[in-house]
């Protein structure tokens, strides 16, 4: 695989010399790779994964960024989109599949009900997944569009890019 | 979860498929007993997305809660709207103009296409036709921009209300939608190219799953999985509502109950959607789209903004106590949703509020009859049978 | 209110002529609103009136669609009208046969929360029963499998009591989310 300029430009802390010679950090390249082959595990529960199913599928196609390897397995993902309601039920499941994903990790919570319970304030819906898993990016909408699904998606791409850590290790940092 | 796989004694293991699956069509969760690759015993289970629909509709106004049917059945929101609201107004004892039943036929009909595109692209890709899935989806967007261009939003539509819509059809949607109408068969011939006389997808659907019509009616199968099953029974012709005995069309009836039958079931009910859209648009009444009941529905926005009469319907009718008031008494109604039959059964105490609203979920009992049609099969049919079936969380769980 | 007048000239449906026939003691009231028949039956002998309407060759309201409870407490004319039952079980029948709806409601009082089940006449109810015990807390006696399906296994309450808040007693923000046996 050939790397373009643009490509190497678009790499932040990375410097061509003349020639094929490209000076830079191992935290860089390793970001860099990192950002462009993310590996989504969706979490589908309810309407926002069918807009999520959207974005996957022809018109939109989250592949254009470089985020089609959608993984069901937790083991092999490194983003997690939870999209649609959690319920005290789901809260579980949902936390376990956050605790097998390996290290290090994003978490996008997409729509109003992941983000806050949107609007169902009811006994048995978590009032945002953020009490209690971190995360990284929020999308408002019930349901969101494909591209503000998209537009989440390049935000932990920059947030990546940035070198900054992710919401879950933040914690660990601080001590 | 029980981490994953478990092995019992004896010769028997159990498999926990779900809730987080690929193939489980949302948060549903299927505890299997297998014998190597057969399954003895299944026990599906429920609830992982229980929201409290129905808690809710108690503490809503009539209109508020036509926004939590969009999120039911989120595959075809238009169908639970026109379910709900019909509901409601049978309740009051009104009836819709003319124009505005055409125009929630055409709506119904439209989502149960996108509905069924779903359930297509969604079944095939479970059994490793990825190209269906994009195709379904490739039409699915056509109707997705239908329905933006005549509610406001791709999925959750919210456009009907008590005694009518949000607003008329907009300028050129009839174009469009004859342009759908028009292309829709060919898009779906080519499905059918690929799956219908498939080797692969013939091997894995015939014979999969089955269900007898005597069984199916046991169990409180309705919808496609009903009629697969050989029973031809569609509340649309025998319950006729909302005009729906002014249009012809064709019930389609299986005779296996199998998982190929609830496919072309649904294929030919698409077909005969298209049908009855196309004759919906040919006879297309003039005239209001709201019943003209002041106390009902609300005024024009230059009514509400020029005139004092209408700002003060406007006021009434959004203000708690003073907005739509059913009379006291109970009411079921009964709609052919895409899945099946969706019923609204609403208690009214006379207040502005229901007094009780059960939804009666199609899929709830489709899920039930689960295991009848995987016991003594394979477990890789799992997905297949599951897949055939459309089971939809938001609408199990409510 | 005319409109009820003028059904009570046109001939009995033959769904309550056999009902009166056979089980009159049975019925509590009747009536027909909306286009649909309402019977309200006696918890003694609901399951014998189900198992009737549902076994009779000629009625054959073989297609349970729904089986559902209202909590009545806060609704004092329905309280006093059946001798201030709090519940009432509402059954959703259909006959494929005479292609009508039959709504068979039937009181529970508070002291004493159990109804037969009628899960071994129609597979369906089964988990129609289930849902109603999670959200009531209504017994069905003799249902093979009477668990909670809708909410947690260790959930306390019954949500769609009327006494019951909507947004619930803090469940949501201290329930359990740590147990690994989910």
């Amino acid at each position: 695989m050939g790397l373009t300029n643009t490509d190497i430009q678009s790499a932040q802390g990375v410097e061509q010399t003349d020639g094929n010679i490209i000076t830079t950090t191992i935290d860089k390249v390793i970001n860099w790779g990192r950002k462009n082959s993310l590996w989504p595990m969706p979490f589908g529960t309810a309407c926002c994964a069918i807009e999520m199913m959207a974005t996957l599928a022809s018109k939109f196609d989250l592949s254009r960024f470089g985020s089609e390897a959608i993984r069901f397995s937790p083991r092999q993902s490194d983003l997690l989109i939870v999209s649609g309601r959690i319920s005290i039920k789901m809260m579980p499941v949902l936390k376990r599949i956050y605790d097998q994903m390996p290290d290090p990790k994003w978490v996008i919570s997409m729509g109003a009900c992941a983000s806050c319970g949107g609007v169902f304030d009811t006994y048995t819906l978590i009032q945002g997944v953020d009490q209690f898993i971190p995360v990284d990016v929020y999308i408002p909408g019930c349901p969101p569009r494909p591209e503000d699904l998209i537009d989440a998606v390049l935000q932990v791409q920059e947030k990546i890019a940035s070198g900054a850590s992710p919401k879950g290790v933040e914690h660990l940092l601080e001590t | 979860m029980q981490g994953g796989l478990e092995r019992a004694t004896g010769e028997k293991m159990v498999l926990n498929f779900g809730p987080q699956h690929p193939a489980t069509h949302g948060t549903l969760r299927i505890v299997l007993e297998l014998d190597g690759e057969s399954v003895l015993k299944a026990t599906p289970h429920a609830g992982y997305l229980h929201t409290g629909f129905e808690k809710l509709g108690e503490h809503l106004d009539y209109n508020q809660y036509i926004v939590v049917t969009d999120r039911m059945n989120y595959l075809s929101p238009l169908s639970n709207n026109f379910g709900y609201v019909l509901a409601v107004e049978q309740l009051l004892g009104i009836e819709v103009p003319k124009r505005c039943q055409y125009i929630r036929i055409l709506m119904a009909e439209l989502s149960r296409v996108a509905d069924h595109l779903l359930w297509l692209g969604t079944a095939a890709l479970d059994l490793g036709a990825f190209s269906v899935f994009l195709y379904s989806f490739r039409e699915r967007e056509k109707l997705y921009s239908i329905f933006e261009k005549t509610t406001g939003a791709r999925l959750t539509t919210s456009y009907t209300r008590v005694g009518g819509v949000l607003r008329d059809l907009y300028d050129g949607c009839e174009e469009d939608v004859r342009q759908f109408t028009n292309d829709f068969p060919k898009a779906l011939k080519e499905t059918h190219t690929l799956l219908t006389r498939n080797r692969i997808w013939m091997d894995r659907t015939k014979g999969v799953g089955p269900i007898a019509a005597d069984d199916a009616i046991n169990y409180g199968l309705t919808g496609p999985c009903l009629r697969a099953a050989g029973v031809a029974h569609d509340i649309r012709k025998a319950e006729p509502y909302s005009s729906y005995d002014e249009v012809t069309f064709e019930v389609p009836v299986g005779s296996n109950g199998d998982a190929y039958d609830r496919y072309l079931v649904r294929m030919e009910e698409m077909i005969q959607s298209c049908g009855i859209i196309t004759q919906v648009l040919d006879n297309m009444p003039d005239g209001p789209v709201n019943v003209e009941d002041n106390k009902i529905t609300m005024p024009n926005k230059s009514d509400a903004y020029g005139h004092i009469e209408g700002l003060i319907h406007h006021f009434k009718i959004v203000m708690d106590g003073h907005g739509v008031q059913p009379p006291k008494g109970e009411h079921y109604c009964a709609t052919e949703s895409p899945n099946g039959e969706l019923g609204f059964y609403i208690v009214s105490d006379g207040s502005g509020t229901a007094y009780r609203i059960r939804i009666r979920p199609p899929s709830f009992l489709h899920f039930q009859a689960l295991p009848h049609m995987l016991e003594g099969g394979m477990v890789s049919d799992t997905v297949a049978v599951l897949g055939s079936l459309n089971v939809i969380a938001g609408e199990l769980d409510r | 209110m005319n409109e009820e007048k003028e059904v009570e000239v046109q001939p009995k449906p033959l769904v309550l002529q056999k009902l009166e026939e056979h089980h009159a003691d049975a019925l509590l009231s009747q009536d027909e609103t909306r286009g649909t028949l309402v019977i309200v039956v006696r918890k003694e002998q609901a399951y014998a009136v189900l198992e009737y309407l549902k076994t009779d060759p000629e009625l054959a309201y073989t297609f349970l669609v729904d089986v559902t409870a209202v909590d009545n407490s806060q609704m004092e004319s329905e309280l006093m009208q059946f001798d201030y039952a709090r519940f009432m079980v509402v059954y959703q029948l259909y006959s494929y046969q005479g292609q009508c709806r039959l709504r068979v409601k039937v009181p529970v009082h508070e002291n004493d929360l159990s109804i037969p089940s009628v899960a071994g006449l129609w597979r369906g109810a089964n988990w129609l029963e289930r849902e109603t015990y999670d959200m009531f807390g209504i017994n069905f006696d003799g249902h093979p499998d009477l668990r909670r399906i809708l909410m947690p296994d260790d959930f306390d309450g019954h949500p769609l009591r009327k006494d019951y808040p909507l947004r619930g007693r803090g469940e949501r923000e201290s329930f359990n989310f740590d147990k690994q046996n989910v």
